[in-house]
């Protein structure tokens, strides 16, 4: 199991957010108050990039989706990239993905954000 | 698995019970062992990932609304803790999550369709539709003598 972690960094204007871990009741929190201070800075165009993910529960999955309401509000959008296949499968059963963008490559996360 | 401090791990033939404080910082743990046994009763990742998240989604439930400070617990003078007895039988995983926290209407709890929720990408509440919708039985009951607990079963099903 590995710790949770966030990293980011600024990529075309675009934030790129890589999460490493699970992110649960316990770690959401942390995801939480960082796309909150984006958010508030005025950066709405947010990349998740979920490859080193090895869990999601609801917290998390509610939170992505109400940071992707808000920031759509203002012209933004959260969108995912690179879910691991395993979460990818759970997320859909949900009906998660009709709902968030998700992508298998930095360049088409990066690139679907209109000008 | 190296048990953290402060779980109480009992393990009997086809069975095993875990007691964890009631921190979220214990759910990781929790999952994982979910996950092993999941797998060691033959269930396909897919399936493994619907019952890690059931299990996770009931446990995180105990501890945000059984253990809310506000609430009346049933056993007030007893710290928060969750405890799990897990028995995998021959093409089922049965799990009970029991706390003694405050009780819950859980079958007069009728959640808005979960397709509803997640089109109007509300922040939360997905807790129940997930185990209804990834276990294949759901129950619970609640009582003084043994607190309120959480039945979540998982059939494997032939392919």
């Amino acid at each position: 199991m590995k710790d949770f972690h966030i990293e980011r960094e600024t990529k075309s204007d675009v934030q790129l957010v890589k999460l490493t871990g699970s992110l649960d009741m316990y770690s959401f929190p942390r995801l939480e108050a960082q796309l909150s201070t984006l958010l508030d800075q005025g950066l709405i165009r947010i990349v998740l990039d979920c490859q080193n993910l090895d869990y999601i529960g609801s917290a998390g999955l509610g939170a992505l989706i109400g940071f992707a309401k808000q920031a759509r509000l203002k012209g933004g959008d959260v969108k995912l990239l690179r879910v691991p296949e395993r979460i990818y499968k759970i997320i859909e059963l949900l009906g998660f993905t009709k709902v968030l963008q998700v992508h298998e490559t930095e360049d088409a996360a990066l690139g679907s954000f209109t000008a | 698995m190296k048990t953290p401090d402060h779980v109480r791990v009992k393990k009997t033939t086809g069975k095993m019970q875990i007691a964890t404080p009631g921190d979220v910082s214990y759910l990781a743990y929790i999952r994982a062992i979910i996950t092993d046994l999941a797998r060691q009763v033959g269930f396909p990742e897919t399936e493994v990932a619907k019952i890690e998240m059931a299990v996770d989604e009931a446990c995180s439930n105990v501890l945000e609304h059984a253990y809310a400070r506000d609430k009346q617990w049933r056993w007030q003078h007893r710290e928060p803790e969750i405890r799990l007895s897990i028995r995998t039988e021959a093409g089922r995983l049965v799990i009970e999550i029991n706390d003694h926290g405050q009780s819950f209407d859980f079958d007069q709890y009728q959640p808005a369709n979960l397709e509803h929720r997640v089109a109007q990408m509300a922040p939360g509440g997905y807790g129940i539709h997930i185990m209804r919708k990834f276990m294949d039985e759901v129950q619970y009951s609640s009582n003084d003598q043994t607190g309120n607990t959480l039945r979540l079963v998982k059939y494997l099903k032939k392919t």
